[in-house]
């Protein structure tokens, strides 16, 4: 699926997003597309951001192990969510090759970019993200 | 004998009228866009990358490789860009680089056309409100009267819809707009509740958009993707469908699209002899005309002043009084976004139809202020990039449920502030840095005027007053920074004026020094309202182009 991430990684990457965008009645960040957004984005816009995804996924799953001795994709949704509060307040328990805090923020930003704008970035397949908030295109 | 009689350069709002007055009057004219002319597929429906949010990129130029600009990092709250040497260098759509458009019609052709008069009180600032330390504030050489009968002719002739007798700040309209006011959409019907709780004037806000079919063209059809994209039924109007293809239609005008203007070329004794131009191929062209008009805009009318320096005016051409690039201003744009217990959204675009002109002008202890207006419809992701409430999850079921419980119940109030010049904004020119031609950037400095911050807070809390009495729960935006202003209303850097120690331009926009040199964009505007620019821009563009005919 990807030439930039291992399948571990993908996985981390997986439940990092739809830990940001859930499901509930409407579909998650994931099911909406948001990955192929990030995927297609990382190998134009934000190509240079492609080491530092790396480097955060593979960190997030040492900070899970730390922490619950599980990959992140294996921690229950409320353990994902706690985990990624600690992250934004810096409360870290493995080392990080990144600092993880402000690039945190950045990959919220592109979450919500992929799963809002327009399905012809990848993410919000058949305007499902515009059905929930109930923006519709008439013309 | 000139290749032709007049050479206009940019064929975006001043542009197309000066290409269009003139060719009209018989004058074979060439009109040179450094753009391209996009298509409605061309510009798309990109939600990350257009005119109005532009993340990644835009979608109505300049291309955002080979078009730097430089910035002094003081200009800017923040590190935009990329630092080079004592700059910050820019991309075309990245903050601080001040950019509007480049293609054919420009900003005009992705614009939210709202089509606003000055007022009176607008072109003598200095004579109202005195001098503030630190500011090159001065009146007009010209009066409201003197552009109204070319306000008329933009509203009439390009297409503006409104209700004249809602303006009531301005003097009495001898003649109406062409077509009524577009209807108004849920939520300026709650707005117009709070105006009338708060005993505030409410206006329909004047629009370059067709209400009814105008000028062979149809009726608008109320899509949701107005500001910042192209019109998918061709009802709003810019120079790209009305004052373009009238010059064409004379027969007397040739456009030619993706060629840059390098630098003027002057003859002896006060007179330019045409101009240096660079195509997309990278050939060289020299042409000729017996009269130049600039209407690049205000940046880049200014930088191609200052890079065509002579033996004469090794400053740059009309820059002997080093007034070339200064009091670069646009409009600051207060405002605040306000939560509603009842759905505002309907869908019904554009969206921006109400307006108050309660406090542009008599704030005490206030150099002039601004106009608000509600605004056109916003598209989730930027509603989720720019009216975000700061205190909200940003991500989580929380964030998800907001966006979907309060998209349609959120709407925000803003407008353009009246800028108090400031002699130190200013455009100057960078040869240590070239554009993809090889010709050096602009480069941007100094900042906007206290006194333009302070009117910003105050029209502000005047948003969150109006938000308050339509029935907002809960509002919330930032407070005003003091930044280098200019973007998408730039105006200002060759300032008209009398007396050439202190302008560029006379009151006819020839520049001082040339008999045959005008400018006709928004760099002449010596104040520039607290409205948005355009149907100033294209008036006073008519009446320089009228003015070249009547005298030739
Ligand atoms: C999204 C958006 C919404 C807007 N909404 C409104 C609105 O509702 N109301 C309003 O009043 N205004 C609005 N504006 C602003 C309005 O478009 C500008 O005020 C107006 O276009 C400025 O006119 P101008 O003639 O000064 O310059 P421009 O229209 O910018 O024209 C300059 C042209 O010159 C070309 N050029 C520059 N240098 C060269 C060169 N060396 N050689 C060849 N070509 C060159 C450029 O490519 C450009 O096409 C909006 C703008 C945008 C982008
Ligand atoms: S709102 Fe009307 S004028 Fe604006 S782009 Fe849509 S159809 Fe055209």
């Amino acid at each position: 699926m990807s030439a930039l991430f291992d399948e571990k990684q993908l996985r981390c990457l997986e439940a990092l997003l739809d830990t940001l965008i859930p499901p509930d009645d409407f579909p998650s960040a994931w099911e909406a597309g948001v990955g192929d957004y990030l995927l297609r984005q990382l190998q134009g816009d934000l190509a240079d951001l492609q080491t530092s995804y790396g480097d955060f996924l593979r960190c997030l799953d040492a900070e899970a192990q730390h922490l619950h001795k599980r990959d992140f994709a294996d921690l229950a949704v409320e353990a994902r969510g706690d985990l990624l509060h600690r992250i934004e307040k810096h409360q870290l328990a493995a080392s990080w090759t990144i600092e993880p805090g402000k690039f945190f923020q950045q990959i919220v930003e592109h979450c919500g970019e992929g799963y809002y704008s327009d399905p012809g970035n990848g993410g919000n397949r058949e305007q499902i993200a515009w059905q929930m908030v109930g923006f519709e295109v008439r013309g | 004998m000139s290749d032709y009689d007049a050479i206009v350069v940019g064929s975006g709002a001043g542009g197309g009228v000066a290409a269009a007055v003139l060719a009209e009057a018989g004058k074979s004219v060439l009109l040179l866009e450094r753009g391209r002319a996009l298509s409605f597929e061309q510009v798309g429906r990109d939600h990350l990358r257009n005119q109005r949010l532009a993340i990644y990129g835009h979608n109505a130029g300049p291309d955002i490789e080979g078009n730097p600009r430089t910035l002094d990092p003081a200009s800017f709250p923040i590190p935009v860009g990329e630092q080079q040497g004592a700059h910050r260098v820019l991309r075309p759509h990245e903050p601080g680089y001040q950019n509007n458009a480049a293609c054919v019609g420009s900003g005009t052709r992705v614009y939210a056309g709202q089509a606003w008069r000055y007022m009176p009180q607008d072109f003598r600032m200095a004579s109202e409100y005195g001098v503030p330390k630190g500011s090159s504030l001065a009146d007009w050489p010209i009066r409201y009267e003197d552009l109204l009968p070319y306000y008329e002719r933009v509203e009439w002739e390009i297409g503006v819809c409104g209700d004249h007798r809602s303006m009531t700040h301005l003097p009495a309209y001898d003649k109406p707009y062409p077509m009524p006011a577009l209807p108004l959409p849920q939520k300026s019907s709650v707005h117009r509740r709070g105006l009338d709780a708060l005993g505030w004037q409410s206006l329909r806000v004047p629009r370059l958009i067709n209400s009814l079919p105008y000028n062979d063209r149809p009726a608008c059809i109320h899509c949701q993707h107005c500001v910042g994209y192209a019109c998918p039924v061709d009802a709003k109007n810019g120079s790209h469908n009305t004052t373009i293809p009238r010059a064409l239609k004379s027969g007397n005008c040739t456009l030619r699209t993706e060629v840059m203007v390098e630098r003027l070329m002057c003859s002896a004794g006060g007179a330019v002899a045409g101009v240096k131009i660079i195509t997309a191929d990278g050939l060289r062209e020299r042409i000729s005309a017996d009269v130049v008009v600039l209407s690049c805009g205000a940046v880049e009318t200014a930088r191609l002043l200052l890079n065509s320096a002579t033996a004469q005016e090794p400053g740059g051409i009309g820059n002997a009084n080093d007034q070339v690039g200064r009091h670069l201003q646009g409009h600051y744009y207060p405002g605040a976004v306000g939560i509603f217990p009842e759905q505002m959204y309907d869908g019904v675009g554009p969206g921006c139809s109400l307006a108050t002109c309660e406090f542009n002008h008599g704030n005490v202890g206030l150099i002039g202020g601004g106009m608000l207006t509600d605004e056109d419809i916003v598209t989730p992701i930027t509603f989720w990039k720019r009216d975000y409430p700061p205190d909200v999850p940003r991500w989580g079921l929380a964030a998800k449920q907001f966006m979907r419980d309060n998209f349609r119940r959120i709407n925000d109030i803003k407008g353009p502030v009246q800028e108090i010049p400031n002699p130190d904004a200013r455009v100057q020119v960078n040869p240590a840095v070239r554009d993809r031609y090889g010709i050096p950037v602009a480069h941007l400095s100094g900042t906007s005027h206290p006194e333009t911050v302070r009117s910003a807070a105050f029209m502000r809390e005047r948003a969150i007053e109006w938000l308050r009495a339509s029935g907002a729960v809960k509002v919330w935006g930032r407070k005003p920074q003091q930044y280098l202003s200019g973007g998408q209303h730039q105006a200002g850097t060759c300032r008209m004026g009398d007396d050439p120690a202190h302008s560029v331009v006379d009151r006819f926009c020839r520049v001082h020094s040339q008999s045959n040199l005008f400018v006709a964009d928004g760099s002449p505007h010596v104040t520039n309202g607290g409205f948005n620019p355009v149907e100033t821009i294209m008036a006073l563009a008519w009446r320089t182009a009228d003015t070249i005919v009547a005298k030739w």
